[in-house]
């Protein structure tokens, strides 16, 4: 690697920069969303990397830090909304779960546009897409994570 | 006897009233435990010198009544000790081995119906090896020469084998590094009330001052060990007076002010750059797992999370291992000190942890260790 490599500004803030957003989405809620988006022809940008759970209560805290670690901009944590959970309690647990990993994403000094939390149901197409598109401006704004990897876009 | 009573008490045997502290009346309530045969074992800390002790599991009713006498610079850790060994088991233990061993029944290492625990009041324990340093560098006496050591209105006092008594104030110590450990100054539990029964020398009056101890029962178990003591014919006690729980009362709340205005003073949230802080402060880690190994919350053994999911090959801004105990921690730590006692690079592993722990158990209302509440993480729905 050239000196210049090593030295080089972080990826421009704005143009030409697409951040990287990794979005845990449950299986019977908000991946149908994600999907219903696709249906309805909702313009979204690509930079949401759509990881399928069965459930958000599946979603470990260490699930969270990875994404990070290897180089998300964000991480967005989707279920479906309370009470419509196909597992009865699943995305209550994922709140209890959510409140350990904010909590420890602010005291690491990330800011809170990077870990966000929303419900979204399998006919909401176009909340979905509105998320993506509202994360990928918000993180435009702010820059590439401080958690990401050295030589990782 | 029952839950809630206080009385002051003191050993009859006039050997361990004398060695003891206090009156020995925490030694006499272990041998007589072990005597009728109320437990298998005790738990003592077996004295090398001054500052070295270690702690053993005991059914020898004299190894225990030898063990009779406190030190202060020996931080003990009994509920790693007892975890996973299935004992009945009476043993002493400070405020936080408290909430350890508490922590541990929890996690279901430790039968707590089976193990009675001696609460101590205490005010802070100090690192050995700090406590060496500081008789060199402020008492200018040689760690070698201590013969006893006592703290008495705020002055930590060590007295040396040529009789001469050396005392400086602990305000002065702390401010310059030594005295305390960190973790000691910014603790608020004083008085342990999670134990089965509380035992220190606040709130003794009158004559009995240093010669006895004030008790109060916490629990059941407590009222038992005390009543066989005193049928085993090992222990005498008498009703308090008011003036001595008043008293009691006080030195509770000047200790517990002095904590919260330590804990004020060392937590101030750090606006800018806090990845860069945790990242610089832990950038001596040479993962070697002592402050696991030692957690007394922690209960996991050698394959977790914090582990199993961390490799030394990750080129990683923040170790995957620490980021778990973070996120463990943030709910779990009892903020006894041992990680940052036991780090080989001297990584302040406890302060760290309490910067995530503060917030989150004030959140959530939870204070390990004091209650058998189950961990928040692991319930399904929290009442807002």
């Amino acid at each position: 690697m050239s000196s210049e490599a090593v030295t080089a500004q972080p990826a421009p803030k704005g143009n030409g920069w697409e951040p990287k957003i990794v979005a845990f989405c449950c299986n019977w809620c908000s991946y149908g969303g994600a999907d219903s988006a696709g249906m309805g022809r909702f313009q979204q940008p690509a930079s949401a990397r759509i990881i399928r759970v069965m459930c958000s209560g599946r979603i470990d805290p260490l699930h969270v830090f990875n994404a990070f670690l290897e180089g998300a901009d964000a991480v967005l944590v989707t279920g479906c909304h309370i009470g419509d959970c196909h597992y009865v309690n699943g995305n209550d647990k994922t709140k209890i779960k959510y409140k350990y990993i904010e909590n420890v994403a602010r005291e690491l000094g990330l800011e809170k546009e990077r870990l966000q939390l929303n419900w979204i149901s399998a006919s909401e197409g176009e909340k979905f897409a509105n998320f993506i598109r509202d994360v990928t401006e918000q993180i435009k704004k702010i820059g590439p994570s401080p958690l990401k990897p050295e030589g990782v876009a | 006897m029952q839950k809630g009573e206080m009385y002051v008490g003191w050993s009859t045997k006039d050997d361990v009233r004398k060695r003891g502290g206090s009156g020995g009346l925490v030694t006499s309530m272990l041998a007589a435990a072990l005597e009728k045969k109320l437990v298998d074992a005790a738990v003592v800390l077996k004295k090398i010198n001054e500052f070295e002790a270690v702690p053993i599991i005991t059914s020898d009713i004299n190894e225990v009544l030898n063990s009779a006498g406190s030190l202060h610079s020996v931080p003990s850790n009994f509920a790693k000790l007892i975890a996973n060994k299935n004992l009945k088991v009476a043993l002493p233990a400070k405020g936080c081995d408290v909430r350890g061993i508490i922590e541990q029944g929890k996690r279901n290492a430790i039968a707590l119906d089976n193990t009675f625990i001696i609460g101590l009041n205490c005010g802070g324990s100090m690192h050995p090896v700090v406590t060496r340093e500081m008789l060199e560098v402020m008492y200018k006496i040689k760690p070698e020469d201590v013969h006893g050591e006592e703290i008495e209105k705020g002055k930590l006092i060590f007295e040396t084998k040529d009789g001469k008594e050396h005392a400086i104030t602990i305000d002065e110590l702390e401010e310059k590094g030594y005295g305390r450990r960190e973790s000691c100054r910014y603790c608020t539990i004083k008085i342990p009330n999670n134990a089965d029964i509380a035992c220190g020398n606040w709130g003794v009056t009158g004559d009995l001052v240093g010669k006895a101890t004030f008790v109060e029962i916490n629990s059941e178990k407590g009222a038992k060990l005390l009543q066989n003591a005193i049928d085993a014919g090992y222990v005498q006690v008498q009703k308090t007076d008011e003036k001595g729980v008043a008293m009691r009362t006080k030195i509770k709340g000047v200790m517990e002010d002095l904590g919260k205005k330590w804990k004020a003073k060392l937590f101030v949230p750090i606006d800018n750059g806090r990845l860069e802080y945790f990242r610089k402060e832990l950038e001596n880690c040479i993962d070697c797992g002592a402050c696991k190994a030692v957690c007394p919350t922690c209960s996991c053994g050698d394959v977790s999370k914090c582990t199993e999911y961390h490799s030394r090959g990750d080129a990683y801004k923040m170790s995957m291992y620490h980021l778990v105990r973070f996120l463990h921690l943030a709910d779990s730590c009892i903020g006894c000190g041992q990680c940052s006692d036991v780090c080989p690079v001297d990584i302040p592993l406890t302060r760290l942890y309490r910067r995530f722990a503060n917030p989150v158990q004030e959140q959530l209302k939870y204070e390990p260790g004091m209650d058998m509440r189950k961990p928040p993480y692991f319930e399904v729905k929290l009442n807002d």
